[in-house]
């Protein structure tokens, strides 16, 4: 690796973790989801600081040339993040349908009760139960 | 839940069928008074959910679009709490008749879990692309199965108290063939069919343009003949 690419990628490694931080500071970031960033930035500036350290792995791993370990290995970590993240939209998703079922299914008990008493004539005893449906629906 | 609770909740999964579900929901409720219906509209753009709360239907009002599956459970999770025997999936745009219900409901009778509304148990399919289609689910479905549908894609089904339990309580119960598919090979569900006829599409436009009709048939024969075999017994 000549100097320049080393002083290029040192910097670029920092500017990530730096940008990484601010958000987790700003409170943008859950902490259990930056965990796995705040890892990645380490290897990346760890990588950058010593050279000699993917070297050393990608002859442990037996690649061809250190460049493809390299590839090969955040390839491989991104590859796992993302199906990680399909697997959080799905319960995301099915949080979201649950919750608009629920809400659906509460309104459409309300109204019904709202009729049975409408139906009954009683407005007197039960009005203010009708009111507080009334203001919790807005 | 309710009083004079009928024995068979009719579901009406509804997404901007503004323009049929008038006719539809009424001609249910003057004609088939011994049933309940329930419209889910699913977080329509247009003007369903006015004209179901101006003709003081009973429905679900979904706030977002959740999709027919999300639709439909929400659907069945309102039956199996307010403890219908039956239930059965009935199209918003007017193409299923009402009448065949009873007949459906007489084969539930029988012990069956699921019966399906079917138009080819007693003709033939007409040759074209949507039932090659239609041909195709069904060898997935009989391959895996065992069991022969003929007209596995219909929207006409009914389902009993267990099935019912089921879709309210699970994660993938989408009311389509795949669901049908897993229902018997993991959970032992009888299937009957009954003939019915349908009705075309009267107003509004059908979601089944050539491209959407592609990507259904390969969810459904991957769902079928790989996914389902992957799931877990609950």
């Amino acid at each position: 690796m000549t100097v320049t690419l080393r002083i290029v990628v040192i910097i670029v490694s920092v500017l990530t973790t730096a940008m990484i931080l601010r958000k987790i500071r700003n409170a943008r970031l859950q902490i259990e989801d930056s965990i796995f960033w705040i890892g990645f930035c380490a290897m990346l500036i760890l990588f950058s600081l010593f050279p000699g350290l993917p070297d050393l792995l990608s002859r442990l791993a037996g690649t061809y040339t250190t460049a493809n370990f390299i590839y090969l290995a955040v390839i491989f970590l991104l590859i796992v993040k993302l199906f990680h993240m399909t697997l959080k939209l799905s319960e995301l998703e099915t949080k979201l349908k649950t919750l608009v079922q629920e809400m659906a299914l509460e309104d459409n008990r309300r109204r019904r009760e709202e009729e049975a008493q409408a139906a009954m004539g009683q407005p007197e005893t039960e009005g203010k139960q009708g009111g507080d449906a009334q203001s919790a629906r807005m | 839940m309710r009083e004079g609770i009928q024995e068979l909740l009719i579901v009406i999964p509804a997404y901007n069928e503004a323009e049929n579900i008038e006719r539809v929901v009424n001609r249910l409720i003057t004609d088939f008074p011994q049933y309940d219906y329930l419209v889910v509209n699913d977080g329509s753009s247009d003007q369903t959910a006015e004209i179901c709360r101006r003709n003081n239907y009973n429905f679900l009002d979904l706030p977002v679009n959740l999709g027919l599956a999300g639709g439909f459970q929400a659907g069945l999770k309102y039956a199996a709490r307010c403890g219908y025997r039956y239930a059965a999936q009935f199209d918003g745009d007017g193409q299923h008749r009402p009448e065949y219900l009873a007949a459906m409901q007489a084969r539930m009778e029988e012990g069956y879990d699921i019966v399906i509304g079917s138009r080819f148990v007693g003709q033939k399919k007409p040759r074209s692309m949507r039932m090659l289609g239609s041909n195709l689910i069904e060898s997935a479905i009989r391959l895996t199965t065992g069991v022969r549908i003929k007209d596995p894609t219909s929207g006409m089904r009914m389902f009993n108290r267990m099935m019912i339990e089921e879709f309210a309580g699970g994660l993938n119960y989408g009311p389509e063939p795949d669901t049908v598919s897993y229902l018997i090979r993991r959970r032992g569900a009888r299937v009957a069919e009954v003939p019915v006829v349908m009705d075309e599409r009267l107003l509004g436009k059908s979601y089944l343009t050539p491209l959407n009709a592609a990507r259904y048939m390969i969810k459904m024969l991957v769902s079928i003949c790989l996914i389902q075999s992957f799931r877990k017994r609950r």
